[in-house]
């Protein structure tokens, strides 16, 4: 293992089929070894990215360049990208071995060191002893490890994955998710990741891209975009958010503000820089966890607080957490998370309530 | 993947009524084997059923008449190049249509087809004229090109199923590990999809084997085909012989039919898990 990734750039790509556009004209940076998520929703482009990079889909234009050499013309067997996909994509008629030594053979190396690191790279998915085996008497799981071992034992410079835990069920993959960045860890590969999941992309990445609609809307690392939201499709989709409308004559000037919603109440808040102060419409994200909730009366507004009241709609309750739905008035619903403690009495549905949360835990952000 | 209800809400198809209504269609459809086999052991020299004796005199006659042999030969010379051309254009088409991404896949398929549901006395004056042109009509080569179309619609079904059998991911991951256009298609492709091209030659030989309409038009007297013979014979002496030819012919398609299933059944197992004894070759 040669133990260091490719920088991966993409300048200007884009994808059409006739009048449609997959992917708009993307620039994205992917530094050496890091481990890079592309995420969004169905349809938003993700997949498409990743096959521009892996060859399937040629782009329409623009340069992909990997340590500064342009691919973007080469066929996929030029490539030198490993590409695990969301079926494993195992050759059926092959052993395990066969497979692993699938991308070694096309390369014409030596059978003895082909099965040297064949072997070595069966180790390092911990999968040993299973050589002579098919696929098909595999687990998910160690189908999936074998998927990896075959995309990486060449040393791609970038190793690509298209949701390659979207076939397992919800254990299995938490599991495998570490098995993967131990995986990079070991091999330190460039890794770019897609998923539509994203605790997923949050637990694995170093960066993460939010695409929608066939556009990077935003990229960072996992806290940032999720504590910096550039808008409010990417407050909502990276974890939940409660948006409040801002009133649309409102006036936007970054850092501490106290706005006025569209329901005409006031917000302590704070302005984010890159919100658009000219023009468009604006919301206040606030995310469940930051809201605290107490029985109706108990807190008040002050500077650095907010405070509603209202009703409880709804308890949700999940393993250790509980989440309220709060009517505060004319049809908005809040979202509440709280830590549910054993034994604690939770609020009851109908139940008045105070909610309560910091300025500086509402972020006023462009709507688009 | 087969639901985990399946096993309760299966047909019952073990109902007796159903079974009895089954039986009876299977009588139907192998009815006339029924007829011809013991016919062609008649000792009675015209055809009459059923017969009142047995002798195996008809199956003597056809090794004495050297004009039988003839014709199975040119039937072989025939039948043997049309199936080897039917899985070469039929895969080719296969492949196109399944992985190409043509534009208009759909009518390209239909066109492909066509030459099985079209009546082939169509076919055959269609071809008449064309063949008598080029000088080929009533050689062995006019027939195999007239069988051909017939038979690369039988090999373009059974591959485009093997290949609707798999992702095309298969392909894909091929090329991204660094397998060029051909050696993806030697090492995964063909592989996968060739147990199905040998299914397809097998039915375009023996649908060649059998195919009388086109035989008319396009053998002449050196070059007729079994079925044709039949068919003459059929006319000027109506003896046992001709059921003796028809039940070696049934014979002859029961044992490639059979190999074509027997195929097909042990490729549906072979992707699937496999005994202990496979796992013993080691990792070589």
């Amino acid at each position: 293992m040669n133990g260091h990734g490719a920088k991966l750039a993409l300048v200007g790509v884009e994808k059409r089929y006739g009048d449609i556009t997959a992917l708009h004209a993307t620039d994205l940076e992917v530094k050496p070894g890091e481990f890079f998520s592309l995420i969004g929703p169905s349809g938003s482009g993700k997949t498409t990215l990743l096959g521009t990079i892996a060859g399937l889909t040629p782009p329409s234009a623009g340069r992909i360049e990997v340590d500064g050499e342009d691919i973007a013309r080469l066929p996929p067997y030029r490539r030198n990208v490993g590409m695990v996909f969301q079926n494993y994509a195992l050759f059926p008629h092959m052993s395990v071995f066969d497979n692993v030594a699938f991308p070694l053979r096309a390369r014409k190396i030596a059978s003895a060191e082909i099965a040297a690191r064949v072997e070595r790279m069966l180790k390092t998915v911990r999968l040993p002893d299973v050589a002579a085996r098919r696929p098909t008497q595999l687990s998910g799981g160690q189908q999936q490890r074998i998927a990896l071992a075959r995309a990486a034992v060449y040393d791609p410079r970038i190793l690509l994955m298209d949701e390659p835990l979207g076939a397992l069920d919800k254990n299995l993959r938490e599991e495998m998710q570490f098995e993967i960045k131990a995986f990079h860890r070991q091999i330190a590969s460039t890794v770019l990741y897609v998923t539509h999941d994203q605790d997923e992309a949050t637990t694995m990445s170093d960066r993460i891209a939010i695409m929608n609609e066939g556009r990077v809307v935003a990229c960072g690392a996992p806290r940032e975009l999720y504590e910096h939201p550039v808008n409010a499709f990417t407050a909502s989709f990276l974890g939940s958010a409660n948006l409040f409308a801002i009133a649309p004559d409102e006036r936007i000037v970054p850092g501490p503000a106290h706005v006025r919603l569209a329901s005409g109440a006031m917000l302590n808040a704070v302005v984010a820089t890159q919100a658009q102060t000219t023009r468009g419409s604006h919301v206040a994200c606030v995310r469940p966890e930051a809201i605290r909730i107490a029985p109706s009366g108990t807190m008040a507004e002050g500077d650095e607080w907010n405070a509603m009241e209202g009703r409880v709609a709804d308890v949700v309750y999940t393993a250790g957490t509980v989440r309220y739905q709060v009517d505060v008035g004319d049809g908005t619903a809040v979202t509440t998370r709280q830590p549910a403690i054993r034994r604690t009495p939770l609020f009851e549905r109908a139940q008045p309530v105070t909610l309560a949360w910091p300025a500086s835990a509402t972020l006023v952000i462009s709507r688009d | 993947m087969r639901s985990e209800f399946a096993v309760e809400a299966r047909y019952r198809v073990a109902s007796v009524v159903a079974t009895g209504f089954a039986v009876l269609i299977l009588v139907y459809l192998a009815l006339p084997l029924f007829v011809i086999v013991p016919l062609s052991f008649s000792d009675q020299s015209y055809l009459s059923f059923p017969p009142t004796g047995w002798s195996t005199k008809w199956f003597t006659r056809i090794a004495e008449n050297p004009v039988w042999l003839q014709a199975a030969i040119n039937s072989l010379i025939i039948g043997v190049p049309v199936a080897f051309f039917s899985m070469v254009l039929g895969t080719l088409a296969a492949l196109a249509v399944t992985r190409g991404g043509l534009a208009r896949a759909g009518l390209v398929s239909v066109l492909v087809v066509a030459p099985m549901m079209l009546p082939h006395v169509i076919l055959a004056i269609g071809l008449y004229p064309l063949l008598l042109k080029f000088g080929v009509l009533g050689t062995h080569v006019g027939a195999i090109i007239g069988h051909t179309i017939i038979g690369v619609p039988l090999v373009f079904i059974t591959v485009n199923a093997a290949l609707a059998g798999y992702s095309d991911s298969l392909e894909l991951a091929a090329m991204t590990l660094g397998a060029d256009p051909w050696r993806t298609f030697r090492t995964v492709t063909f592989p996968m999809v060739r147990v199905g091209i040998i299914v397809g030659g097998i039915l375009a030989f023996a649908s060649s084997f059998d195919e009388l309409m086109l035989a008319l038009f396009l053998t002449g007297a050196g070059t007729r085909t079994l079925p044709r013979l039949m068919w003459e014979q059929l006319n000027d002496y109506l003896t046992p012989t001709i059921a003796a030819v028809a039940t070696l012919v049934f014979a002859f398609t029961l044992v490639l039919l059979a190999a074509a299933t027997a195929l097909q059944s042990r490729a549906r197992r072979g992707l699937g898990p496999r005994r202990a004894a496979a796992d013993d070759r080691g990792a070589s």
